[in-house]
């Protein structure tokens, strides 16, 4: 097979997965309970603006009907008009994608930062306590649920010792720059350091733990290899040949598990933004089914399995570029 | 140079002050955030979806508007209505209200607030042709129309009493400025202009509403320049940002987090009973909640002095009958039903519904450990000899349905929920519930449904009054629901804060010193 072929058919079965995640979205939301009228309409509204209302909505026609006019609603990337505040589902979908990309972009550098010195030193000091403590911290960080963490951050760091803000994102990231950039002053980007920290860790506290275990067991197996054998012989000293040589090629699989879990972080960043009120999409996701708005919670999903697709394809397609071999298999 | 405490400094704020050197260390620059000393912060759980002020009908979407719109009339702590931007008003004839207007509001945009605006805003809820079908129709229920007779002098159409109308105006009633609106796509999102204390700077959907203050106010100049007002759905944000200092008053405090807020330095919680009630509806139409005697049991088989005083702190009041204390038309005279597990057998005998099984449904999360309090609600009733109870949580939309699917749906016939009274007139209260026509009917019963619709149309204020208070004393004795506390509205506020929590949960950032 060409590599040309195996993209058209990497991207046809994106659009299956796809078109998958549409319809088990719109299938939840017909069979969900709740009328969505009484979103629209107080309690004390009359019978009758009530059925006009659903009438208007379509929430009349069969079931058959409403999906496909959803389906050709994306077609034209038309998702619709959220129930509560009656504003257009793509803008409040992509007005929040920076938040959650910011979010998700601080944890991975701080689960990078964090993961791959721990790991470094835990593969290459092997059963010695500080190994012992980097095993530690990854069994305790994959095990501490994110939404725990958070609260724990926000009572110890934030409430008890001051340290930092307990939520919220009063400026982004763009606006932080743009601001250092046209005044000189970095007052926007301190303020956007300190927000973003709490919920950074939290969520990449997991990612963190990840990290550090694939560091240590990547780096075990490339350390008993005959080429660290022949460099050590060449008297290279040690650290040279740990962080050079054998990192180099322990970062292979670690970049491409980095790529594939930031879908991973962003649906992760649900529970995350939740408890530090961090504007992003999970947000305005929990938000939206806290409200039964079943338009912006489709629209939310399908931006979120569309992002995962995408990511999905172009690592597969960078790896089968970089590795032939790949497309015939 | 070494740190020294000043006298008025406190660990937290010694804490803040180490912190944010640390991170300004890190980051290699000064600067803080938050230091303007002029300005309110304000958090609350629930955040407006639009920012357009005939659209919704939800006390924490009020609290972000009213700082840019205000309202036309003042209602008091008591429920008086007072003269705000209407200095003055009558009723001319049967249906008609001619309301006059202070001749110096002036709109954000600099053009005079008319009483066309005025006429239009009304139109704009009522009249389909106009506007759009707001929720805040339901609370403009009797009227009909408006016109502008001159530029301060508005004549709007009504159906029912004068001080029914009075109230709903009082409440439903934020003047926009028509020209403006018209250019707006609707509902309008996004910007906001009204005649209010505040104009609005910033503005970010369901995260914060940013306002300055309007030079040319008619009223009193607010005592803070710039206010704040944040969204936090999460109560151990909320409480964190009030600990911490982010936020100078904070809604909804969960009782379990009240110890901790009231000790912390500089902050207290304040709190005050609602106008919001939380009771137990039960269908009549269904058995066994169809004899008066199985319902009078229920409401004695219910301790719910002993559910405010372990479910919620001590944080409420019990129901005397279907409005809160306050309310015109409350009845002063009726006590709650008190506990009485043998009584309540009794009733259920007399019933003949002996053996009976029923389940209580809530939702949860919506009001003050709601479920908690229907469980144990459900537990009571379980204790009862003859009458097995069960208790089940669904989504708040299933019970939204069940109360307006009417007094013969047989799907959801007990269940757990609150009623915001936001007029101060009982009406609210009862006649969605009491009528056939309103949309929550759940309670038939011909002569209360004549009784209710009959005062709407008295315009003597003492009769009508004596007449709703007369109706609220039938309804304590043919129990439509099992009457259980007011919810009380609990804040975590700056002590230093010059503030007192209203009843009907409003935020007036202008009140606030």
């Amino acid at each position: 097979m060409s590599y040309g072929k195996f993209l058209v058919k990497r991207i046809l079965q994106g659009f299956v997965v796809i078109w998958g995640v549409v319809t088990v979205t719109f299938g939840l939301r017909a069979v969900s309970p709740g009328d969505p009228v009484n979103l629209i309409v107080d309690p004390a509204a009359s019978p009758e603006l009530r059925e006009q209302i659903r009438e208007d909505l379509g929430l009349n026609d069969p079931i058959y009907v409403q999906y496909v006019e959803y389906l050709q609603g994306l077609v034209v990337g038309d998702l619709g008009y959220s129930y509560q505040s009656s504003r257009e589902v793509s803008t409040m979908v992509i007005e929040r994608v920076p938040a959650t990309l910011e979010l998700a972009i601080a944890a991975t550098v701080v689960a990078v930062v964090i993961a791959i010195p721990l790991g470094v030193i835990s593969a290459t000091r092997r059963n010695q306590p500080s190994d012992y403590g980097a095993t530690l911290f990854s069994l305790v960080g994959i095990s501490t649920p994110n939404f725990w963490l958070g609260i724990m951050l926000i009572l110890v760091l934030a409430v008890q010792f001051g340290l930092f803000p307990t939520g919220q994102r009063p400026v982004g990231f763009a606006d932080a720059m743009h601001s250092l950039i046209t005044t000189g002053y970095a007052h926007d980007l301190v303020t956007w350091l300190r927000h973003i920290t709490l919920p950074a860790i939290a969520l990449g506290t997991y990612f963190t733990a990840l990290i550090t275990r694939l560091t240590r067991s990547g780096m075990i197996d490339e350390l008993g290899k005959p080429y660290v054998t022949a460099t050590e012989a060449k008297g290279l000293p040690g650290v040279l040949i740990r962080y050079k040589h054998v990192l180099r090629n322990t970062m292979i699989p670690i970049i491409t598990v980095l790529g594939l879990q930031l879908g991973t972080l962003i649906g992760g960043a649900v529970i995350t933004e939740t408890v530090f009120s961090w504007p992003g999409l999970g947000l305005r996701l929990i938000n939206a089914i806290y409200a039964l708005d079943w338009p912006l919670i489709q629209g939310i999903i399908i931006f979120i399995g569309v992002g995962f697709v995408v990511i999905n394809i172009f690592v597969d397609s960078l790896y089968a570029y970089l590795n032939p071999r790949v497309v015939d298999e | 140079m070494a740190w020294v405490p000043h006298e008025n400094s406190t660990r937290r704020s010694f804490l803040t002050a180490v912190g944010a050197t640390s991170v300004v260390a890190v980051a290699g620059c000064l600067g803080e955030e938050g230091e303007d000393t002029d300005e309110l912060v304000i958090t609350q759980g629930e955040f407006v979806e639009n920012t357009d002020p005939n659209d919704h009908n939800a006390t924490p979407y009020y609290n972000v508007f009213d700082q840019v719109y205000e309202p036309m009339f003042e209602v008091t702590e008591d429920g008086e209505i007072e003269e705000r931007v209407v200095t003055e008003w009558s009723h001319p004839d049967d249906g008609v209200v001619e309301l006059e207007l202070r001749d110096d509001v002036v709109f954000h945009n600099g053009e005079d607030l008319t009483a066309s605006d005025v006429a239009y805003t009304l139109r704009r809820q009522v009249d389909e042709d106009v506007g759009f079908a707001s929720d805040q129709v339901a609370g403009l229920t009797t009227v009909t129309g408006a016109e502008a007779e001159d530029d301060t002098t508005v004549i709007v159409e009504h159906e029912g009493s004068e001080s029914l109308v009075e109230f709903q105006l009082a409440s439903f009633c934020r003047a926009v400025n028509e020209e403006w609106v018209e250019d707006q796509e609707q509902p309008i999102d996004g910007d906001m202009m009204g005649t209010g204390p505040y104009e609005l700077e910033e503005y970010e959907p369901d995260v914060q509403a940013v306002f300055t203050r309007f030079d040319d106010y008619w009223g009193d100049e607010p005592a803070y320049e710039r206010v704040r007002i944040n969204a936090a759905a999460e109560s151990s944000s909320r409480v964190g940002a009030v600990q911490t200092g982010e936020s100078d008053l904070v809604v909804n405090v969960p009782p379990t987090d009240v110890d901790d807020v009231d000790t912390d330095d500089g902050i207290e919680i304040r709190n005050v009973t609602s106008n919001r009630n939380i009771f137990l509806v039960m269908k009549n139409e269904i058995e066994p909640f169809d004899s008066q005697e199985f319902r009078q049991a229920m409401n004695y088989a219910v301790d719910n002095q002993g559910i405010i005083d372990s479910i919620l702190g001590q944080f409420g009041e019990p129901m005397t009958q279907p409005i809160p204390e306050g309310l015109f038309g409350y009845n002063p005279d009726l006590e709650p039903y008190e506990q009485d597990q043998s009584q309540a057998e009794e009733l259920v005998e007399e019933s003949g519904y002996a053996g009976e099984e029923i389940t209580l449904y809530t939702m949860e999360g919506r009001y003050l450990n709601d479920a908690e309090v229907a469980q144990t609600a459900a537990d009571q009733i379980d204790q009862l000899e003859n009458v097995d109870c069960d208790f089940e949580t669904v989504p708040f939309d299933d019970v939204s349905d069940a109360a307006g699917e009417g007094p013969d749906y047989e799907e959801i016939p007990f269940f757990l929920l609150g009623w915001g009274n936001p007029t101060g007139d009982a009406d609210y209260g009862l006649s969605p519930w009491f009528t056939s026509g309103g949309g929550q009917f759940n309670f038939a019963d011909e002569d209360i449904e004549e009784q209710l619709l009959e005062s709407q149309q008295i315009d003597d204020e003492d009769e009508r009054e004596e007449q709703l208070q007369d109706i609220n004393e039938q309804l304590r004795e043919e129990a439509p629901w099992v009457f259980l506390h007011l919810e009380e509205s609990i804040y975590g506020v700056r002590d230093d804060l010059e503030w007192e929590p209203r009843a009907d949960e409003s935020l007036y950032a202008e009140e606030m010193g």
